[in-house]
């Protein structure tokens, strides 16, 4: 095992008062990725 | 009035069967055609193969809600394609055949005025010898009772761990163009999380097998992400968090046969090896079901309908790794020659990989086949849907158009299951083919758009996204609200 994340990082992704807010963050951020919508590709490359 | 049938109630299939209803008039006819009457959330799967959920959390039968719902439903295997009709009548059908109750073995015609092809992919586990979940020490979590055979295994083992056994687990990909490396890397992460709650995990070793030419390809081509301030390539995500967990890797393996314990494998480099293990969880490959289409006087037109899965408004014509392009890939998922057949989801032929492909010096493939994950399983199916409604009031062109070259996914890997320990990556892609005009200088994908994260936030979104779409799945008031 080779210790990648530090500690202080491991701290963050780990704690549940941060990673609430990471929660809703990334809902928002997933919905507008989903919502940004969906199209073709072949007449107008858009 | 129309008659819209659906074979298959996966996610494309109970999608477009949801939308169809929801927005037709009750003189038209929706109809599903499966075999499973339950309707399972296959991401999860991953939290069964772990004893974590049970197969009851993650399923729950379609006919009470079908019926509810004004859906027809056979619960049976659609055998053969006639979209011609035959000598009898003209009007286009399908044969199925019953698998359940009084009428099983029985055969029946569909007909059908629109058909929608949303029946998945076969697990082709025929097509790596030995490679047969349950048997010779090695698992699948494909479907929930593969997961429950799976964890039943994997317990044992962690019994015999506490024991003091020492044990070697094996997780990936069976076959050299197997895809899904998503569920196979989520499983593996689960599974090396679980050693550690149970505190055996010393005694494993854990160790990653893939089709993959680098880690994070997961079928394509890997992504270049924004993570934090940083921008990194997803193999080097993948392997930040491989190192961290302990986990080895073995990349650029085409799995060919599976003894007791034994996998064997040959490599891009021309070698022939094998890998022993205690425990393994292989995804095989997916191919088409091998279905057979005939034409009005029983003729063979099997080419005109399937090129191994369905044929839709793709290009095909084969053509070198440089000249792909987004452009191949369909839109509107309606095959070419029959104008009221579709194929959403996994039904479809893609044009081609998404991963460059790399052959082994006496021709043997090795590379993932690409992947086409539920959210745009969802949407392609939605679209298809819409399309045949507008069809249906008369309209002459399809307007609903989703190519995956135009097209977000986002992949939430679990990887650990806990309210306060549970953890999971998670990925999103813009777009999910990438599009190398229009995004030159970030491999194809528009940055702001693809990104990871990691971290128990992750598990949460993992776990509300299962409890949304089982609602969305039951149709539940406001149901259509939940997108794909
Ligand atoms: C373990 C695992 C984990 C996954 N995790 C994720 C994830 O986290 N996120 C994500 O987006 N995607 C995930 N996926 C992928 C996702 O499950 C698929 O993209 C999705 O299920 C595809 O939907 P589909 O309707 O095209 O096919 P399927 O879901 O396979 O449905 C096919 C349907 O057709 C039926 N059928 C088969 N043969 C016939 C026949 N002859 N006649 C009639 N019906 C037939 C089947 O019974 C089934 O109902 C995962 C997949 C696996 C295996």
């Amino acid at each position: 095992m080779t210790q990648r994340i530090s500690k202080s990082k491991r701290f963050y992704m780990m704690n549940p008062i941060i990673q609430f807010f990471k929660f809703i963050w990334l809902s928002i951020k997933i919905m507008l990725v989903v919502a940004g919508g969906h199209g073709g590709t072949r007449k107008v490359n858009n | 009035m129309s008659k819209i049938v659906i074979l298959g109630a996966g996610i494309s299939g109970h999608v477009a069967a949801a939308h169809l209803r929801r927005k037709l008039s009750k003189e038209h006819e929706v109809l599903v055609v499966s075999p499973n009457s339950n309707y399972q959330w296959i991401p999860s799967n991953i939290w069964v193969g772990i004893g974590r959920m049970k197969s009851e959390e993650i399923l729950f039968p379609l006919p009470p809600l079908y019926k509810k719902k004004n859906i027809g439903y056979k619960q049976a295997l659609v055998t053969t394609f006639h979209p011609e009709g035959d000598t009898e009548s003209a009007s286009p059908f399908v044969n199925i055949k019953y698998v359940n109750g009084e009428q099983k073995g029985n055969t029946e015609k569909v007909t059908y005025d629109y058909l929608i092809n949303a029946t998945g992919p076969k697990l082709a586990f025929d097509m790596t010898e030995g490679l047969n979940p349950g048997t010779n020490k090695a698992y699948s979590v494909c479907t929930y009772s593969h997961a429950e055979h799976a964890w039943h295994a994997l317990d044992d083992l962690i019994q015999q761990m506490k024991q003091g056994k020492k044990a070697k687990i094996l997780i990936g990909t069976g076959h050299a163009k197997s895809t899904c490396q998503g569920a196979a890397f989520e499983y593996i992460l689960n599974v090396e999380q679980e050693l550690r709650r149970h505190n055996v995990r010393d005694q494993a070793e854990v160790i990653w097998i893939a089709n993959e030419y680098q880690l994070g390809d997961f079928g394509m081509d890997g992504v270049l992400l924004s993570y934090g301030d940083n921008i990194m390539k997803s193999s080097e995500m993948v392997e930040m968090v491989f190192e961290d967990r302990g986990i080895k890797w073995i990349l650029g393996a085409g799995v060919n046969k599976i003894e007791d314990g034994i996998a064997h494998y040959e490599t891009l480099d021309g070698e022939y090896k094998s890998e022993t293990y205690d425990f393994a969880m292989l995804i095989p490959a997916f191919s088409g079901h091998g279905f057979k289409a005939f034409g009005k006087n029983n003729e063979d037109i099997t080419e005109k309908l399937f090129k191994g899965f369905m044929l839709v408004d793709a290009d095909y014509t084969a053509k070198p790794y440089e000249e792909w392009s987004v452009q191949d890939w369909p839109e509107t998922y309606q095959n070419p020659s029959y104008k009221n057949i579709f194929a959403p989801g996994i039904a479809f032929a893609p044009p081609h990989a998404i991963s460059k492909p790399r052959v082994r010096k006496n021709g043997t493939s090795i590379s993932p086949a690409p992947p086409r994950t539920g959210m745009p399983s969802g949407i392609t199916a939605k679209l298809v849907a819409d399309n045949i409604i507008d069809t249906i009031n008369g309209k002459k062109d399809l307007h609903h158009k989703g190519s995956l070259g135009n097209m977000g996914a986002a992949c939430i890997a679990s990887a650990g299951y806990g309210m306060t320990k549970g953890s999971g990556v998670s990925i999103t892609t813009y777009p999910i083919v990438p599009d190398y005009n229009k995004y030159p200088d970030t491999q194809g994908r528009k940055l702001g758009k693809t990104f990871g994260e990691i971290g128990l936030a992750g598990h949460w979104l993992k776990l509300a996204l299962h409890y949304a779409f089982i609602y969305k799945a039951k149709m539940k008031p406001f149901w259509w609200l939940i997108p794909e």
